[in-house]
């Protein structure tokens, strides 16, 4: 055996299951083999690529978590919605016409924060979606995060409030999963996050009129974890109502929105952890919601992993009985 | 089987139509079909034939050791060929609908028959 099969073995077996190594291994090498010069001796960089890619995709499959994608796509239409409503109101509490002071004075002049810009970023990919679902889509959420992450740095380049980052850090996550909608949705989903823009908007021009302060406060303590309950109970129903079919895509969509659910209840979180670790307050201070939205990271990404495992060995497990 | 087919799905099809290949010789034969447009990678070809295998559209024709390494030839089933020929048969009709629509294009420069200012 010379060294570049023994290399392309070695990459065979690192990437994909055993039991289709054994089946499709040596079949896989001799026609890398065939396909290499005699004077290569390693694997290239693509074929490193399209390996780790197939190996990843035969993973998937023998685990039986090929709905995985599907649930992607629910999570992505969810994700959307709420991120449409969030921006929607945001919107009107910083357009506030009964003139809020927004963290007590007026900046520059302006009665909005560069917020402003971040919030008509994330109304945009809706309006997109309505006419021209897909890539387009894609792209102006691409935009809106893009413009999310800029404006920390250029509102303290420019000695200007914006949004806390726990407000934008949530649009962030919920903006990542929306990455993953469908190009071909039906027309319902085209006009789903509409509605819930409008609930929010309206539910804005209402703490605007009667009084708030700014993103902290009200909106940090019960907007913002009550949208993420309402996200996190809508998934459920509809993961339950999916089950009934025998369609599974609802639980991935949980497992998808789970991370963005985790932040936008960051901040209450991170007012116990500061009771817990102070001894007083609750104030959820930079230390405080950087550690809560780890612990939602972490136990996102061990519940994930977890229903990957557990999916792929009741998927051998029912492909060795023959069901 | 989704349609319209993928690309890479049809050559590989269109390969086997004449006759079994194995992994390589389905590699070359795609990218001589194409014109060298397509180039696929044996770990894409291999996640490809596994769909198409599940799905009943090829079949393995016969298995070989060469220098103790498998070696399968891979058939077209009656269903593939089935699914080639509809899937080339709608391709067709849309080929025929383009090119009559171009063919009555107005080209620039050409003499119009009526309308314009005199």
């Amino acid at each position: 055996m010379n060294p570049l099969e023994r290399r392309y073995l070695r990459l065979v077996r690192l990437c994909y299951p055993a039991g289709y190594r054994d089946e499709r291994g040596t079949e896989i090498v001799g026609t890398y083999l065939a396909l290499s010069s005699p004077q290569r001796r390693w694997p290239s960089p693509a074929d490193v690529a399209d390996l780790a890619a197939a190996g990843l995709r035969q993973h998937l499959r023998a685990g039986r978590a090929t709905d995985i994608g599907a649930g992607l796509q629910l999570a992505a239409v969810l994700a959307l919605a709420t991120a449409t409503a969030l921006a929607a109101g945001w919107t009107m509490l910083e357009l506030n016409p009964w003139r809020m002071a927004w963290l007590g004075f007026e900046q520059h002049g302006a009665a909005v924060s560069p917020g402003i810009a971040v919030w008509a970023a994330w109304l945009l990919p809706a309006a997109v979606q309505a006419m021209a679902p897909g890539r387009w889509t894609r792209l102006t959420i691409g935009l809106a995060l893009t413009i999310t992450v800029a404006v920390v740095p250029v509102a303290a380049a420019l000695h200007q409030q914006r949004p806390p980052v726990f407000v934008l850090l949530a649009q962030v996550c919920l903006g990542l999963v929306a990455l993953g909608l469908p190009g071909r949705p039906p027309r319902w989903q085209r006009l789903l996050p509409f509605t819930p823009a409008a609930v929010a908007l309206l539910g804005a021009v209402v703490v605007a009129r009667y009084g708030g302060d700014g993103y902290y406060g009200w909106p940090a303590g019960h907007v913002l974890p009550g949208a993420g309950a309402a996200l996190l109970v809508l998934t459920l129903l509809v993961a339950v109502r999916l089950v009934a079919r025998n369609d599974l895509r609802g639980g991935w969509a949980l497992l998808a929105l789970l991370g963005p659910i985790g932040v936008l209840c960051a901040h209450p979180l991170a007012a116990q952890l500061a009771v817990a670790w102070y001894g007083y307050g609750p104030n959820a201070d930079t230390a405080m919601l950087t550690a809560a939205v780890t612990i939602v990271m972490v136990t996102v990404a061990t519940a994930v992993l977890v229903a990957l495992v557990v999916r792929r060995r009741l998927g051998t497990r029912a492909a060795r009985s023959g069901s | 089987m989704e349609t319209p087919m993928r690309e890479p799905t049809f050559l590989i099809l269109a390969a086997l139509a004449a006759q079994p290949l194995h992994g390589y010789g389905l590699i070359a034969e795609v990218a001589r079909l194409s014109d060298g447009r397509v180039s696929l990678r044996p770990g894409t070809l291999y996640g490809a034939l596994d769909r198409l295998l599940d799905a009943g559209v090829v079949t393995v024709e016969r298995e070989e050791v060469v220098d103790s390494r498998l070696r399968r030839y891979y058939q077209l089933s009656e269903r593939g060929a089935d699914l080639l020929t509809s899937e080339t048969e709608r391709m067709r009709r849309n080929v025929e609908a383009a090119t009559a629509r171009l063919s009555t294009r107005a080209r620039p420069g050409t003499p119009r028959l009526g309308g314009g200012l005199a």
